[in-house]
């Protein structure tokens, strides 16, 4: 392995190590100098995960130090979003309801309530799915929805999710209490499933995404449904069990007596690598759709920075097999990334062509 | 509302504000000003006893209850001078008649630097420094999204 290799590797150690068991009220002891502290404090602040760093920091002898107090002012900014979200939640259900559309609040919220405090998962915008049916209403109804105000995704059906259809995924969510009011979100076994794939889907860069996993499975229900959370698919019923396997193994997540456990203990050396890699700079701008920042078609006219943005684009491994559909066994990622990378550019050049989507 | 000392009365300001207590402090988003600030157990405490109608010295008594130890009107005022500046008060703040202002230094000497602990403290929440190294847009930016914003809140199309 290289220096940088090395020094990579170590930098998402210590990420993980300052995210262990973060999402528990009473989360492990945290023994870590005061360096280390420093010199992740920007991949926290960068990735979202600051909260849960004051978290693990707040009751350590690093709590005074000038990076936990930023980690802290963090935690206060996104405690403080939290509650401006949370009016707005029941406004936006609310103007559903009226227009006679039935909405499932995904992500976000949906995610961060499973946390001891909302404000230690931060989210953007409010995501709210409809069936195919009702979605026309809803778009109509929030078609002059004050947009300084309210930053809302409207999503028809759950195609953007997950593979289960809109209608299996409907008639599993369930309602959940929001502000005196009844709002529905997805089943804890979807939700988990999502999770997992939502992650891998992006290679896994942000270490706040295992966290969800983890606080995910640790709050599950005694009725939790393992068979249909991991579905019926083999081949993605694994790639959720690697996604909580990443989560047990970087992140403490308990796991103990749940049928994922072996193949959780049993991961590919290139994934774990990865996702250590892809923690050492857990910067959006480094990851789609953020890392394009022009579209590609733009560089026949001005090659400037094409190399750059070539290296840029060639898929993550993790990413890679994803998309390809490919198996997490411990053979080379060249094979999908090369795959992957053909098929972009077959989607980009039909778009060129006009026989087909484009990419990029 | 300008009056005798014993007799003001001074009112929290409720709206504009966004409100989230938290275990040891509360956290004010001011939605007019694009600002958000974070008051202590005292200072949260002192504001939360501002209904118009309850004096500083009746303030005073409630803290004393609630700790459990004496406390001076002299550390409502304080409390009330920052809250006056941070906007979360309606209506002027007049200090005691005799004194051009507290300043927590002079409090601190009055109390003692055992109580110094106990005192109220309204501070702003700043975004954090490594945020803004990034590339985010600092607070009172044009935004459309909390995730382009430096301190992950955009509010009304302004970043906080």
């Amino acid at each position: 392995m290289t220096e940088s290799g090395r020094t990579n590797r170590h930098l998402g150690e210590t990420v993980a190590g300052i995210l262990h068991g973060a999402w528990r009220r009473n989360p492990p002891e945290l023994e870590l100098a005061e360096s280390e502290l420093d010199r992740v404090t920007p991949l926290l602040l960068a990735s979202g995960a600051a909260s849960l760093g004051w978290w693990r920091v707040r009751n350590s002898n690093l709590k005074s130090t000038q990076s936990a107090l930023e980690l802290q002012q963090a935690y206060r900014l996104h405690s403080l979003q939290s509650a401006l979200h949370q009016s707005e939640i029941t406004d936006l259900v609310s103007l559903a309801r009226d227009a006679g559309a039935e909405p499932v609040l995904v992500k976000g919220w949906a995610v961060a309530r499973l946390y001891p405090e909302m404000g230690l998962r931060p989210y953007g915008d409010v995501d709210l799915c409809f069936s195919k049916e009702s979605y026309a209403k809803a778009e109509a109804a929030f078609a002059n929805l004050d947009r300084t105000r309210y930053q809302v995704d409207l999503h028809e059906g759950f195609s953007k999710l997950d593979n289960l259809g809109s209608e299996q995924l409907l008639s599993r969510s369930r309602p959940i209490s929001i502000g005196g009011m009844e709002v529905r979100v997805l089943g804890e076994e979807d939700q988990l499933r999502i999770l997992c794939t939502h992650a891998l889907r992006h290679s896994v860069w942000r270490p706040l995404w295992l966290c969800d996993i983890a606080v995910a499975i640790e709050t599950r229900s005694p009725e939790f449904d393992w068979q249909r959370c991991v579905g019926r698919d083999a081949r993605e019923a694994d790639w959720v069990a690697c996604a909580i396997g990443l989560a047990h193994r970087f992140l403490g997540a308990r796991i103990e007596g749940t049928p994922v456990e072996q193949r959780a203990n049993a991961l590919p050396g290139w994934l774990v690598r990865r996702t250590l890699k892809n923690w050492s700079a857990p910067f959006p701008e480094l990851y789609p759709p953020l890392s394009y920042t022009r579209p590609f078609v733009t560089y026949f006219r001005d090659p400037t920075g094409l190399v750059r943005t070539l290296r840029m684009r060639w898929p993550d491994p993790i990413e890679a097999t994803i998309r390809m559909r490919g198996p997490f066994n411990s053979f080379p990622r060249w094979p999908y990334q090369v795959a992957n990378a053909s098929r972009r550019i077959t989607m980009f050049l039909g778009g060129l062509l006009g026989t087909g989507p484009k990419t990029g | 509302m300008i009056s005798k000392k014993d007799h003001f009365t001074p009112k929290a300001r409720q709206e504009g504000l966004v409100v989230q207590e938290l275990a040891d402090e509360v956290l004010v988003y001011d939605n007019k000003r694009f600002k958000a600030h974070c008051l202590n157990q005292t200072a949260a405490l002192v504001w939360q006893h501002c209904d118009g109608k309850t004096s500083t010295k009746d303030i005073a008594l409630a803290l004393e209850k609630k700790s459990g130890s004496s406390v001076s009107e002299e550390v409502v005022w304080l409390a009330l001078s920052q809250l006056g500046k941070s906007h979360l008060l309606t209506g002027r703040v007049i200090p005691p008649a005799g004194g051009a202002g507290i300043s927590r230094r002079e409090v601190i000497r009055r109390v003692g630097i055992a109580a110094a602990v106990g005192l109220p403290v309204v501070t702003s929440i700043v975004a954090p420094k490594a945020a803004q190294a990034a590339n985010c847009l600092p607070s009172g930016s044009s935004c459309t999204s909390s995730v382009q914003c430096c301190s992950n809140l955009c509010n009304t199309n302004v970043c906080a």
